[in-house]
């Protein structure tokens, strides 16, 4: 719904149909009914955030919950904002049109260091204190979860609550804790000192963090009876964990415009750089029964025709082939199709090319990672050249020509020619498509190489690693770019300024959280969008508020050191991480969780792949 | 297989979305009302359904149309309206299903009212200002074409129109020229209304009915 003040706005605004809501499936309830309401912000734009799984997924649960309202909010493009700024139209949510400032709870989802901004702004344009400590009343609570809260302390200092793991249980455990509270009279301070009592609840406030005089982490202190170590939630059960019988169907094109369908969490893999990896262990499938069934409900639900198949690794479902024949059952006949994304170069088959093919023929995308076999081994890739080429040609004789490879450059141990290796992979493909005996005719390939600069992450073995420096970057882009011969390869990278600045947030401490209230003072937003990233000024407000970037980013950790993250249990131990770590640089690979139990930690959550029976196992 | 004309209001929250939008949203509803509409028969089979005039954003329309082919002939109009209704977002509503009586390229003309207001003057200067407007012979205003920007009369596009002055607006009813051909969007009229007066409008535009050249209804 849309208040007369901002209608007067969004005929003045790009794609004014992200302010307005009114969707198939949007929730509208009756206020007097709400004990709670919830605002559910997505720090980025609408197109981004409704195509997000873990809003679509929450947003249902809150709302099958009587007394909760939960709503929707995005961040609104620059055009917008400066208006909304200008006629002092506060941040609203969409079901109600309501000013985010009126709600109970509002939660942030962080799935990348680069909207941080985005949320203290969206903060800021609900006339909201950003700081914690500024809000005192029992409304407002900010909470926030998400990938980004194995690390929480870059934004300690903003966030009431955060939801450490998987937020289906503990979201509710927590709104259902301060509908108590409040009805009881308490303040917000026994509020949060209760809440931190429920497990996989994070209240940063209830710690004490000294330092070392060289700004390496000396203690963190817990304070009233707060846990020490904080341990992530996860579902054990994914057949039985809730999953949402519809979606919102936006008007307007977003980025992922379909039905998408968790097959599983996890991944069995263990890549050296993947925090994905690590922090969603152990593996937990569906069954193909649930999938078949929860797709085919919110086909019907939305009206969509096409269903994505989501998990980290699709082909890694272990019964991939009969979830594409039960679905195909279906699918066909209703004029839906499907799509299978995050495909490995060693998982894609005949078999599951013959069930996919009846989709639309895009790009086939792969992710080798690296381009010398010495370095795909030391991030425990995995995959093999001769199963690139072997995976390439078969999608060539299947009537693919453009096959795009996704690379990183700056990875541990890297040297100039493992970056050349890039280039010589890419032409290794160009020419196992004129090896392709029945290719498509008179046709010619193109092969799209894309290198990312690598930022190293919390809870995984690269954890301690230096990131290479800007500089470096540039001239590793510049020799690979060097390295190409043939125009059938195209080549382009991802910006190494942003990564840095990524990098310094992903492993930062809460010294940081000066840097990031000056940058949300000075108008900092949406800096994962090129148009609004600039490093000159947040080098700028590093300088200003004494920070030294390249503490974070470029500094090598020892081992013993206290990291920032280390209150927090992802699942995964320290020692396995060390390990890994070592391993890496002797160019030892680690066989994945079906082949071989490494004994990373996850076993402790006594579900999922690690009591699955092993083939080799008699 | 038959022809189908459906018949929709679209207002509230879908006035801001685009004809591509709308088009999207609408296929998405067919499918999933499972109604017997004709598919496309490409690689990605997809129902089929065109618009005989489209609509700008952010403009009501109270009278919208759009033609799809029933695959059953047989199929109850009335079992279209609810059934279509109940995948739709609130802001789409069908109320009928007829016939295609005149083909789309029959839309000649289109009736408009729009509601004009500026806060700092009153509707009986701007009801004013737009007598002056369409008392001159010719009334010209830069238009974005495909080749840059082209300057045309919008002057012979007006069939008719009517100026009312209201408490807080001045109302303008008017018919324009519409189809494929001489199209003229009721914004130019504004566009030149502004470049006049120099001032900037606030204004609520709402699309009536269509007709064709012999100004009968469209149907």
């Amino acid at each position: 719904m849309v208040s007369k003040e901002v209608e007067r706005l969004l005929l003045k605004v790009q794609k004014p149909g992200r302010y307005v809501g009114g969707e198939l499936n949007e929730v509208i309830k009756n206020k007097k009914d709400i004990d709670v309401r919830f605002a559910f912000c997505f720090p980025d734009t609408y197109e981004v955030g409704m195509s997000h799984l873990g809003m679509k997924i929450l947003y249902s649960l809150l709302n099958s919950v009587d007394y909760i309202w939960c709503e929707r909010v995005f961040a609104p493009w620059i055009d917008m904002e400066e208006l909304m700024v200008k006629n002092n139209i506060p941040l609203y949510a969409l079901e109600s049109g309501d000013s985010v400032a009126d709600f109970d709870f509002i939660g942030f989802t962080l799935q990348y260091e680069l909207s941080y901004t985005n949320m203290l702004n969206m903060l800021k344009l609900s006339g909201i204190p950003i700081k914690s400590s500024d809000r005192t009343e029992m409304k407002n609570i900010v909470v926030a979860g998400g990938p980004n809260t194995c690390n929480p302390e870059p934004i300690a200092d903003f966030v009431d609550i955060f939801f450490i793991g998987e937020g289906e249980e503990v979201d509710l455990e927590v709104i259902e804790l301060f509908r108590e509270c409040r009805s009881q009279g308490c303040d917000k301070a026994e509020f949060l000192r209760r809440a931190a009592q429920i497990e996989g609840v994070y209240v940063p406030s209830l710690y004490d963090v000294n330092y070392n005089d060289d700004g390496t982490i000396k203690s963190f202190v817990p304070k009233e009876n707060a846990p020490a170590v904080i341990h992530k939630r996860i579902m054990k059960n994914m057949d039985e964990s809730y999953y949402p019988d519809k979606f919102v169907v936006p008007m307007i094109e977003i980025v992922h415009d379909r039905v998408v369908q968790e097959m599983f969490r996890g991944c069995i893999r263990g890549c050296r750089f993947c925090q994905a990896g690590f922090i969603y262990r152990p593996v937990r499938e569906k069954s193909v029964d649930t999938i078949d069934g929860q797709s085919h409900l919110l086909c019907e639900t939305t009206g969509y025709d096409e269903v994505s198949l989501s998990s980290l690794s699709s082909s890694d479902y272990t019964k991939i082939v009969p979830l594409l024949e039960r679905l195909n059952s279906w699918a066909k006949e209703e004029k839906v199709s499907l799509s299978l994304p995050s495909l490995r170069v060693d998982g894609f088959s005949d078999d599951i090319m013959n069930r996919i093919k009846t989709v639309r023929k895009s790009g086939l995308t792969f992710a080798p990672e690296a381009g010398s076999q010495r370095m795909r081994d030391v991030i425990n890739k995995n995959v093999r050249q001769d199963e690139l080429i072997e995976t390439c040609s078969t999608a060539f004789s299947g009537g693919w020509t453009t096959v795009k490879l996704y690379f990183m450059i700056g990875l541990p141990t890297e040297t100039m020619d493992d970056v050349a290796d890039i280039a010589h992979l890419g032409q290794a493909v160009v020419d196992a498509y004129y090896q392709t005996p029945n290719r498509a005719k008179g046709k010619s390939v193109k092969v799209t190489l894309s290198t990312s600069s690598f930022v190293p992450k919390p809870f995984t073995p690269f954890q301690w690693e230096p990131q290479d420096t800007i500089p470096t970057l540039h001239e590793k882009q510049q020799h690979l770019k060097e390295s190409i011969t043939t125009k059938k390869i195209n080549y382009n990278y991802h910006d190494a300024d942003t990564s840095f600045v990524e990098a310094v947030f992903a492993r930062g401490d809460r010294k940081l959280c000066k840097a990031m209230e000056l940058a949300c003072e000075r108008g900092f937003h949406f800096d994962g969008w090129g148009d609004c990233f600039s490093l000159e000024k947040w080098l700028e407000v590093f300088r200003d508020s004494g920070i030294d970037p390249a503490f974070y980013a470029n500094r090598r950790r020892s081992f013993d050191e206290i990291l920032p993250w280390d209150h927090i249990d992802c699942g995964v131990t320290k020692s396995f991480l060390i390990k890994e770590c070592q391993k890496a640089y002797q160019n030892t690979t680690t066989p994945h969780c079906r082949l071989n139990c490494s004994g990373c930690g996850a076993a402790k959550y006594g579900e999922g792949v690690c009591f699955e029976k092993r083939q080799n196992m008699v | 297989m038959k022809n189908v004309r459906i018949w929709f209001k679209k207002d509230l929250e879908c006035r801001y979305i685009s004809h591509l939008d709308l088009n999207r949203t609408m296929l998405r509803a067919l499918h999933k009302s499972r109604i017997p509409i004709w598919h496309t028969e490409g690689f990605n089979p997809h129902p089929f359904a065109t618009f005989p005039l489209p609509l700008s954003l952010g403009f009501r329309g109270i009278n919208e149309c759009m033609d799809v082919k029933l695959e059953d002939d047989n199929y109850s109009f009335k079992e279209i309206i609810p059934k279509l209704n109940a995948c739709l977002p609130m802001g789409i509503r069908v109320f009928d299903v007829t016939e295609v009586i005149m083909k789309a390229g029959k839309v000649a003309y289109a009736s408009f009212t729009i509601r004009i207001s500026e806060a700092s003057t009153p509707s009986s200067a701007i009801c004013a200002d737009l007598r002056k407007l369409f008392s001159k012979d010719t009334i010209e205003v830069e238009k974005k074409s495909k080749r840059g920007m082209k300057t045309v009369d919008i002057k012979q596009g007006i069939k008719s129109f009517e100026i009312k002055e209201m408490l807080d607006c001045a109302v303008l009813e008017i018919v324009l020229s519409a189809g494929s051909s001489d199209n003229v969007n009721p914004n130019l009229i504004i566009t030149a209304l502004e470049a006049e007066t120099g001032l900037e409008y606030e204004l609520d535009i709402t699309r009536n009915d269509l007709y064709n050249s012999e100004m009968e209804l469209f149907r």
